[in-house]
Order: structure tokens, then sequence, then C-alpha cells
């Protein structure tokens, strides 16, 4: 069952909004709760919507993205879409990591400063598990792309994602809980926490307040086989 | 299993343009059966500090043998246990082959008697001591883990940075009590431990006095009965979570332990439950709205053990009636009161250790008129130690010229107990 909003959002929680938490409407809500209202009822677990159309999982109504195949239903873009066709020789892919400074305008609250000299890098993507954060204290040292090095970003959390090698040899971004999320591209909605989101060549990945990823495939690719 | 339920107390009216909603929520868990001790299964180790300086005086390995022998007699039959002794590095007391063993009449005395030949010598390396019993604990997997950290002296044999990196390993692996015995362990080393272990923190001034606490300390944790509870916060759309605090029994900020379940949503921490209550202050923005405008602020769901259970509503109500929109809600106003105590007291030792008197003067002042006006006689005790009240009412009071170290260290690690507000019967 679901409900909607005054605001026309679809919700599948039916006391409020589930996005904007408007009451919606026959709710059946008291207005004015008396101060130490017991319990309420759970509301109603979200039913099966209409499954993946790109995979045919089913869809848990409130889960922005596909358990799958991570489509996003929001957005209604498919992540697999993005994928390179598996390549028939191994690729190389190096991520290069900026500020990019229209992204800071767009997200970044007042009071906060652009960087002046920030270090530019391209780290090489070899195949490993490569971890994105800022000089945490893990039991496995500091993350490979360690943010503190380069005009410290102070929304990027300690360990904000990673970057794994798929089958093919391109790479996927998995956000590790981070507090301030991660996005890609235009799509200002943060990906799901834990979900791998393959990356094409050119995707930008962007967290914290100005840092940027941009993933690239470089053509030097042979590897004598 | 218990069952757990919330319960919200707020002022849910806001005037025009009001953005801020703040609310408490009450959680309590009961009908966990004491008698039901297969149901759970439980690890347990001590972690006892076997540096050099616990021999002097004599009396504090004494005592430390004594309480740990007490506290493995608590420990009830099946519960997977160990012993951990910590110098500059760490070693398994009891069983000797870096395993848990099964509780039973026959490991509790075997265990006791591993005990009796304790040598103390060596250095203090906590985060080696906590990385033992870590590895120790994996092989316990499904059980609610939980430690005794006994110490005496500061973290001296390894980094700060080491010590961190340790505590981010063990962090959701193992629930961790701290204590310090003494007068030369650090407040605040202790107290970071015990915050990311969901642990509390205390100390034992009186050697003599480490028996009962440590029979306590494991009474409570056999008592507990569900794993794994975390809070989970759903906010609306552009609406910023400011804090999610425990306040009662003790005042544990859990807003940078937020672990993102979606943009809108997070699930904070709270480690393993027995029949117990806690309270939990939670404050969010909102965009403002109309006035008549209803919307929810934040729907607060307990998740036992991934599971979500019963929830609570937090509300914002905009009106232009000033008598509701203007009146403060007893409990939110309570545990304001409470969390500004705690800081006073913590501004106030700081300031008093650095020699700035008049603003100690000040800040435990306001202490001492905190703790009178919430009743919260425990700190005023403990603060009537360090300074001599004059009148309480007004928070005006002298600092006292000589003050025990263990007085001073006894407010700062209790500061954060707090007074729970009295309910009037329904």
């Amino acid at each position: 069952m679901t409900a909607t909003c005054p605001s026309g959002h679809v919700s599948a929680t039916s006391d409020y909004c589930e996005q904007c938490g408007a009451k919606v409407a026959g709710s059946g809500v008291e207005a004015a709760p008396a101060p130490g209202q017991p319990t309420g009822p759970l509301p109603a677990p979200p039913a099966a919507a209409q499954p993946c159309p790109d995979c045919g999982a089913a869809h848990v109504a409130d889960d922005r993205f596909c358990e799958g195949c991570g489509y996003n239903f929001v957005a209604g873009s498919s992540a697999q879409a993005a994928v390179p066709s598996p390549a028939t020789t191994r690729e190389d892919w190096e991520a290069h990591v900026a500020a990019d400074r229209e992204y800071f305008e767009r997200v970044s609250p007042r009071g906060i400063d652009f960087p002046a000299d920030y270090r530019q890098r391209a780290v090489a993507l070899d195949g490993r598990e490569l971890r994105i954060g800022r000089g945490g204290y893990s039991a496995d040292g500091p993350p490979e792309i360690d943010l503190v090095e380069a005009g410290e970003d102070p929304a990027v959390s300690r360990l904000h994602a990673v970057l794994v090698a798929q089958d093919d040899g391109s790479y996927a971004v998995v956000d590790q809980g981070s507090t301030n999320g991660t996005s890609i591209n235009e799509d200002p909605t943060w990906i799901a926490a834990n979900v791998p989101v393959p990356l094409a060549d050119g995707d930008v990945v962007h967290l914290g307040m100005w840092t940027t990823i941009t993933v690239r495939r470089t053509t030097a690719g042979a590897t004598g086989m | 299993m218990s069952t757990f339920t919330a319960q919200t107390y707020q002022n849910e009216y806001l005037p025009l343009d009001g953005s801020e909603v703040n609310a408490v929520v009450t959680v309590t868990a009961s009908g966990a059966d004491a008698s039901a001790a297969s149901s759970s299964a439980a690890a347990e180790i001590v972690i006892v500090d076997t540096s050099g300086s616990m021999s002097s005086p004599r009396a504090k390995l004494r005592a430390a043998q004594q309480a740990t022998a007490a506290a493995i007699d608590c420990i009830r039959d099946d519960v997977a246990f160990g012993v951990v002794g910590g110098r500059e590095r760490a070693y398994p007391i009891y069983p000797e082959n870096g395993a848990l063993v099964s509780a039973s009449s026959a490991t509790r005395a075997e265990a006791k008697h591993a005990l009796a030949g304790l040598k103390a010598r060596g250095g203090t390396a906590i985060g080696a001591w906590l990385a033992l019993a870590d590895q120790l604990f994996v092989t316990a997997p499904n059980a609610i883990r939980h430690a005794i950290l006994l110490t005496d002296g500061q973290n001296e044999h390894e980094t700060r940075d080491e010590l961190r990196r340790v505590l981010s390993t063990c962090e959701g692996r193992f629930q961790c009590d701290c204590r310090g015995v003494g007068t030369d362990w650090e407040v605040d080393e202790l107290r970071q431990i015990a915050s990311v272990l969901l642990g509390t923190v205390d100390i034992i001034a009186e050697p003599s006095d480490m028996e009962d606490d440590f029979r306590s300390m494991i009474e409570r944790a056999m008592g507990k009965r569900t794993g794994d509870v975390s809070l989970r916060l759903w906010t609306p759309e552009g609406a910023d979570v400011m804090f999610v605090k425990q306040v009662s029994p003790t005042i544990e900020d859990l807003t940078g332990r937020a672990a993102r379940v979606d943009a809108q949503t997070a699930d904070y921490p709270t480690g393993a439950w027995g029949n117990e209550s806690r309270d939990y202050h939670i404050c969010v923005h909102v965009e403002p709205h109309a006035i008549g405008d209803e919307m929810l602020a934040g729907r607060f769901t307990l998740v036992v053990d991934d599971e979500p259970t019963s929830q609570a509503l937090i509300r914002a109500i905009w009106t232009d009636d000033e008598q509701l929109s203007t009146r403060i809600n007893r409990e939110v106003a309570h545990y304001t009161g409470q969390a500004e105590l705690a800081d006073a007291i913590h501004d106030g030792l700081e300031a008093r250790t650095a020699g700035d008197d008049p603003t100690a003067t000040v800040k435990l002042g306001r202490a001492v008129q905190i703790a009178t006006e919430s009743g919260n006689e425990a700190t005023m005790q403990l603060l009537k130690r360090v300074v001599d009240v004059e009148d309480a009412h007004a928070g005006t009071v002298r600092l006292k010229r000589a003050v025990d170290d263990a007085d001073e260290m006894a407010l700062d690690t209790r500061s954060t107990k707090t007074e729970r507000i009295r309910r009037s019967a329904p």
C-alpha cells in the first residue's frame, strides 16, 4: 500500500510522507498527540512495487536503488548501461583526484573557502581495492587515496568510499556509509551505501565539499598477451 | 530477547519560521528472561593491568586479583571467558592457549588459580591489550561480547595513534567497561576507549572497592539479552540532524557515530541491552512551514538484530499561538540542563587545572546551581569535594584550596552521569 502526500510524493509510509514528512491526508494521525504518546504501530511494510526494469529483481518500494543491479529507481537510469562492454584486452585505468570549483559552489555552505592550491594527482588503478578517505587510523594504514595530503576536504569521511575492480577491468565505486555522501556526475542524489556503482570512462565521482575523482581508461592497455 | 518500546516527549509546536525540533525519546527494554541463559550466548574477558606500577602499593595488584576472581565467580555457566594480562604487550593469563573457555566450576577454579601467580612488571600499552581481547573474541562469533579493562596508569608504551587504530578495529565488535584504579591514569584516555566501545568509565579510588565494582559490572553484562540494537533516525528531505545524544543513564553523544542507511536515514549504535530504560535527546532542523502545517521531523525506529521493531514519531506543527510554541517540554529542558551540567564540570575542571580560577569558579558554580535545581544529588556530593558552596541556588562557590586528586577524577569521570527525570504517574 502506498500513499500520496500533499506535495505529490508517493510514499510507502501512510502516516507521513517518507520523503518530505508532510502529513498524508486521511492518515488518521492525531493532530496534537499528548506528550509521551506511546509507541505507534510500524507503518505497513512497503509492498513490492514494480520489479526492476533492468534485472527484474523485486523492488522494495522505498529503496532508491535496485538490490540486484543498482538500477536507480529515482533517476530511472540503468547502472549497467554505463559499463563498457567487457574488453577483450586488459585495460588500464587511472583515477584523477582534483578539486572542482563548480561542484564546490553548488554544494558547499558559506564560510568555507575553496582550497587555493590543490595538489591534483593521478592514481593508477591496478586491480587492487583502493580506499578513499581522510588520513584515518584504520588498522590497515592510511587510505590509498588519502585526501589529507592534498588540501584537506572537511566533508570527506575517514573511510568514505572504495574503488573496486570489476571483472572486465573497469572500476566501481562503493560508498562506505559516509556521513556526507557520494554522488556521480550531474546526479545530485547520493548513491546507496555499500552498493557498488560501476564507473565508465570519464565518470566523475563527487564527495565532500570539492573533491572529485574522475576515472579514465588509458590507452596503454597492451599487456603483451 | 527483550521487548522494546519507545515514547516521545516533546513540544511539537513551533512559531512562524521556527526550524529547531527537540524531542526526548525514552526506550525501554523489558521481558528479557534472566533464566533463559541459552537463548543468548555471551563472551566475557577481563583485562588486568599487570604493569610494574600495579605493585605500588602492593595492595593494588592483590585487589585486582581478588576483584577479577570475584568477577569470574559471577560469570554464568557456558559463557565463553578468558583473562588477559597487560604490560607493554598483552598475554593470556587464562586460558594460556589463546582461546576462550566455557565457564564451569572447574574452569572458574583454574582461572582463579592462574590469577594467583600474577607478577607486576613492565609497561602499559592498552591498545595491545584490546587487540588481544579482540582476537580472543573472534572465537565466540555469535556471542554478546563484553570486556572489563582495569588499568592504573597512562598509556605510555604505544602512541595515541596506535591506540586509536586498535579502537577503530574493535569498534562494534565488543563492548568494554573501563576502570582506573588510583590516580595516575588519564580520565580522557579511558573515556575515549569506553565511549568508542560503548562502555562505562569510572574511578576505583580505593583498591578495596574493586571487588564490588567488578561483581556489579559482570552482573550487568550477564543481564544483557539483546546483542545489537541501533537507533534508526529518518528525517525529511532538507532536514539536518543537529545531534543525537543518549542522555540517561549517562550522556553519550552519538551524532558522530551515525552509519548512513540512505540519504535520509542513519543508524546510531547502542550496543547490548538487558531489562533497562534509556533516554535520547534528538535535535533536528527542518525547513520552516506555514502556520497550521504539520510535518514529521523524525521517525525514530529501534533496529534489533537488523529487524526494525517499535518506533516513535517526532513531529512539528507551526502555530501562531505563542502560548503553545514558547512552552518548553519538561523532559527536553531537564536533559538540556544535565548536558550543560556535564559541560560546566568539564570546563570548570579544565580551567582549574590550567590555573584559571575565575573561570573555574564560574563554571563549577553554574554546575552546583544546575545540580541543585535538577536534584542531581550524586553529582552535588562530588562537587562539594572540589568547591565550598556558599549559595547553591545562586551558584556561588569558592574553590577548595586542597583537593584530593581522586575526588577531582571522580567528579570528572562521573560528570556525564545524569539524574533521570522524575515522571509523575499518569
